[in-house]
């Protein structure tokens, strides 16, 4: 097996693959560096335009946009304390008091060394762990992909942080849209009012350009451009001179991988949450705990490490279940599946030149991050927050329309587009999550059918939902989701009066 | 009353004559092959080899476009064909017995007579498989278990008032059994448990299964004589039951085709089906080519529709 994985490479390095690669790092790049516009947004406004593509061309930019974002969320993090992706917000604690002592551009060197390797580090546990687990996924029945249902929904709803209530009531909606269309097993119309349209039920891109892209290029209309970057008293130095500062960081990067790793592959959290452990745990082992918050670079290293290492590993449970874990993996896996990649056991049979390519996309994405985010480039990046608003949102406005359109070729998909807008707009200015609504749409789809068809085999039995050993240990992973932060607060309440 | 007639007459004679003309011309334009599906699917794939051919023997520097309507499985595109002008420049892929059976199960757009009859090109057999340490090895294990224990064994397939379930309701009414059916949405997950002994056995297409003679065993297929592309496999028929079905996909144009255009049409796809190029392109993508043209494939359809409709009368599935 893993000697496919060597024959897929010579494939990466044709010209059109690997400028897909370089091509989607920049663009990430850019993308992240705008406060608003996230990974799922690029990802999701590009994968109708890739669908005339060869398969790696379309797969290297994805891979590169999601690489290229989590570090560029980094540059509005570090100099305006705006974190440019949700990813970022824990970059901001060091990165920003860093940039106020004038080591701004130490900073940005910090987090692209830190973010290339979690990227790396990702990449690895992808090209590893994905293939001999795409083989135990037979053991994987209907019962067992309604609980790991169960256990994504229940995580993206309690682990997200905040309110849990309108976390709940987020994954509701998104779990509501995933019942319109035919029922996956007799056919009835659901909620279609008599639209063919809607027989289908709501393409994933359609709700993701609505919920992700519509609303921040609508914020981004409406403020004003902050304070102008002055780009040229970042204070950098040359990347091979400050690399040699960043030695003593090993045990943080090391950390940050695996703990992004880890969230990764769990479905329903994501960047964000990885960052904020990772960088919790960093402070917890730092031997000098007061200097964090005040322009620690460990900081910076150990939140960009951990949103990075999140990248291929989310992939992990998308490419083996069929089960996307985050957004961003579910707009990857319907690129994937527009190019004929069928996820599970067969994946990396059938296509283990274009599966295995991609996994090194990631891994060439992740390192071409230093070189194109290098010392240099990150100044010109910077100033890119000095671009003028109304025509990024112009263009940006555009490309939605028009990737939406294609997906199909109808208009009314442009309406059902700009109506999840709205919706997504209102959400936002409520502060109810989006992820939970994404979540909710891929994942309840997955719970009902797989439910239904489970209670077919059991022959109307709910006992067959628990007849295994997975079944259980993923019903118990779902319990210790659900009441393990209120079990934990209570602890910390006992313990104070003490 | 009689200037009526005269017209008419008029009409009709002028039309025949334009007919005529529209045929040694045909095509001056490109046509465009409405498919249903997506691109890369199994009829896109059928649409997309099967076109040069027909290109090559419509001769005139034919050319002809696919254009994907994908949606709601299929009914999206071929209700576009039966609205669009007869005029031989929008043909469409057409599937058996689904489309018919989306008349009997839902309000459609169209019916029997919304087509004029073109050419059927593949015919894919039905096979029932079981995993390799599923214990059922032959036909024989099969009905036995059900017959012992009526409804215990759990058959997965892609989904209900396709081809797979017509099938098994075949076998049923002949050896007098009851299966449990699990419809997966769409053939490889449902493929991926039996596999992983989620479902006992499972009912696909011969195409569908072919590449995967280390894993399944295939216990019968679904037409008269041994598939290419499972030599290995018996027939239903050797085993002493009498079941021909499978999915079938072809082409139609609008009903009121002028008898010209549709004959040069159908001619088109008969050469082509003698072209070993093209029997090899469609062996190539796993496509059993079988093609059956004109009032052939209107009863084709027709026997298809009465099987639908009694299965749906009987057992409906919604």
């Amino acid at each position: 097996m893993y000697a496919d994985l060597l024959h897929a490479l010579p494939d990466v390095f044709a010209w059109t693959n690997f400028a897909a690669v370089v091509i989607g790092v920049i663009a990430g790049i850019v993308v992240g560096a705008m406060p608003g516009l996230s990974a799922t947004m690029a990802i999701s406004v590009l994968v109708p335009f890739t669908f005339g593509l060869e398969p790696l061309v379309a797969l290297g930019l994805m891979a590169g946009i999601y690489n290229g974002a989590m570090y560029g969320g980094a540059i509005p993090a570090v100099l305006l304390r705006i974190p440019g992706t949700p990813a970022a917000v824990a970059t901001t604690f060091d990165g920003y008091p860093m940039a106020q002592k004038g080591e701004g551009g130490f900073a940005l060197q910090v987090a692209v060394v830190s973010s290339s390797i979690g990227g790396i580090a990702s990449a690895f546990a992808l090209m590893l762990l994905a293939p001999p687990l795409s083989k135990v996924t037979l053991l994987f029945g209907p019962s067992e992909v309604f609980w790991v249902a169960v256990f994504g929904l229940a995580s993206i709803i309690f682990l997200l942080g905040g309110n849990p209530i309108k976390g709940l009531i987020s994954a509701c909606f998104g779990v509501f849209v995933s019942v319109i269309g035919s029922d996956p097993i007799y056919g009835n119309d659901r909620y279609t009012f008599g639209q063919l349209e809607m027989l289908d039920g709501i393409h994933i891109v359609i709700l993701l350009v609505g919920l992700y892209a519509l609303p921040p290029v609508i914020d981004l209309l409406e403020t004003p451009l902050k304070t102008g970057v002055n780009s040229s008293n970042l204070g950098t130095e040359p990347i091979w001179k400050a690399i040699p500062r960043m030695k003593g960081y090993w045990k943080t990067w090391l950390r940050g991988s695996f703990i992004g790793i880890w969230i990764g592959i769990l479905p329903g959290a994501g960047g964000s949450m990885a960052a904020f452990m990772s960088y919790n745990e960093a402070r917890r082992a730092s031997k000098n705990p007061e200097t964090w918050g005040e322009g620690e670079p460990e900081g910076v290293a150990a939140a960009e490490t951990a949103n990075n290492a999140d990248t291929a590993s989310a992939l992990i449970p998308a490419l083996t279940l069929g089960i996307p874990g985050t957004a961003v993996a579910a707009v990857m896996l319907g690129g994937l599946l527009v190019h004929g990649l069928q996820p599970g056991p067969m994946l990396f049979r059938d296509n283990p030149d274009v599966v295995f390519g991609f996994m090194w996309q990631f891994l060439f994405g992740a390192i071409l991050l230093v070189l194109l985010g290098g010392s240099l480039a990150t100044n010109s990046f910077a100033r890119l927050l000095n671009l003028p608003r109304p025509l990024l949102g112009s263009v940006i406005i555009v490309l939605m329309l028009i990737g939406v359109y294609s997906i199909h070729g109808r208009m009314f998909d442009v309406y059902l587009m700009l109506g999840f807008g709205a919706v997504g707009w209102v959400m936002d200015k409520l502060k109810f999550p989006l992820p939970p609504v994404v979540l909710g749409l891929i994942l309840g789809g997955f719970a009902e059918e797989n439910l239904r068809l489970a209670l077919r085999i059991g022959r109307g039995d709910p006992l067959v939902l628990l007849q295994n050993t997975t079944s259980l240990v993923l019903v118990a992973l779902t319990v210790a989701v659900i009441i393990g932060p209120t079990i934990k607060q209570r602890l910390a309440a006992s313990r104070k009066p003490a | 009353m009689l200037t009526i007639f005269k017209k008419a007459a008029i009409a009709g004679v002028m039309t025949l004559a334009a007919g005529a003309a529209l045929a040694e011309g045909y095509p001056e334009k490109p046509i465009e092959v409405i498919v249903g599906y997506s691109a890369g699917g199994g009829t896109d794939v059928m649409a997309r080899t099967t076109m040069p051919f027909i290109e090559k023997y419509l001769g005139n520097g034919a050319s002809l476009v696919v254009k994907n309507v994908p949606g709601a499985s299929g009914q999206i595109g071929i209700t576009e064909v039966a609205n669009a002008a007869p005029d031989g420049y929008t043909l469409g892929t057409f599937n058996l017995p689904g489309m018919m059976a989306r008349t009997l199960d839902r309000e459609a757009g169209y019916d029997r007579d919304s087509f004029t009859y073109l050419a059927n090109v593949v015919n894919d057999p039905n096979v029932i498989v079981s995993s390799k340490d599923s214990g059922i090895n032959t036909m024989d294990d099969l009905i036995a278990a059900a017959k012992e224990n009526p409804l215990a064994i759990t058959v997965g397939m892609s989904s209900l008032g396709g081809d797979d379930h017509f099938l098994l309701i075949k076998l049923q009414k002949m050896t007098e059994t009851e299966f449990t059916i699990v419809p997966f949405k769409g053939s490889a997950p449902a493929r991926t448990a039996v596999m992983g002994g989620h479902v006992a056995v499972g009912i696909f297409n011969v195409s569908e299964v072919a590449k995967f003679a280390g894993e399944l065993n295939i216990l019968g297929v679904a037409q008269p004589e041994r598939s290419e592309f499972a030599p290995d496999a018996p027939t239903f028929r050797e085993q002493g039951l009498d079941l021909i079905n499978g999915s079938l996909r072809g082409v139609v144009a609008p009903a009121g085709l002028p008898d010209d255009i549709a004959a040069k049409l159908r001619d088109a796809f008969e050469k082509a089906a003698q072209d070993p190029e093209f029997v090899k392109a469609m062996a190539d993508t796993a496509n059993p080519v079988a093609v059956v043209t004109g009032q052939e494939f209107r009863e084709l359809t027709d026997s298809l529709y009465d099987l639908a409709k009694e299965a749906w009368e009987t057992t409906p599935w919604n």
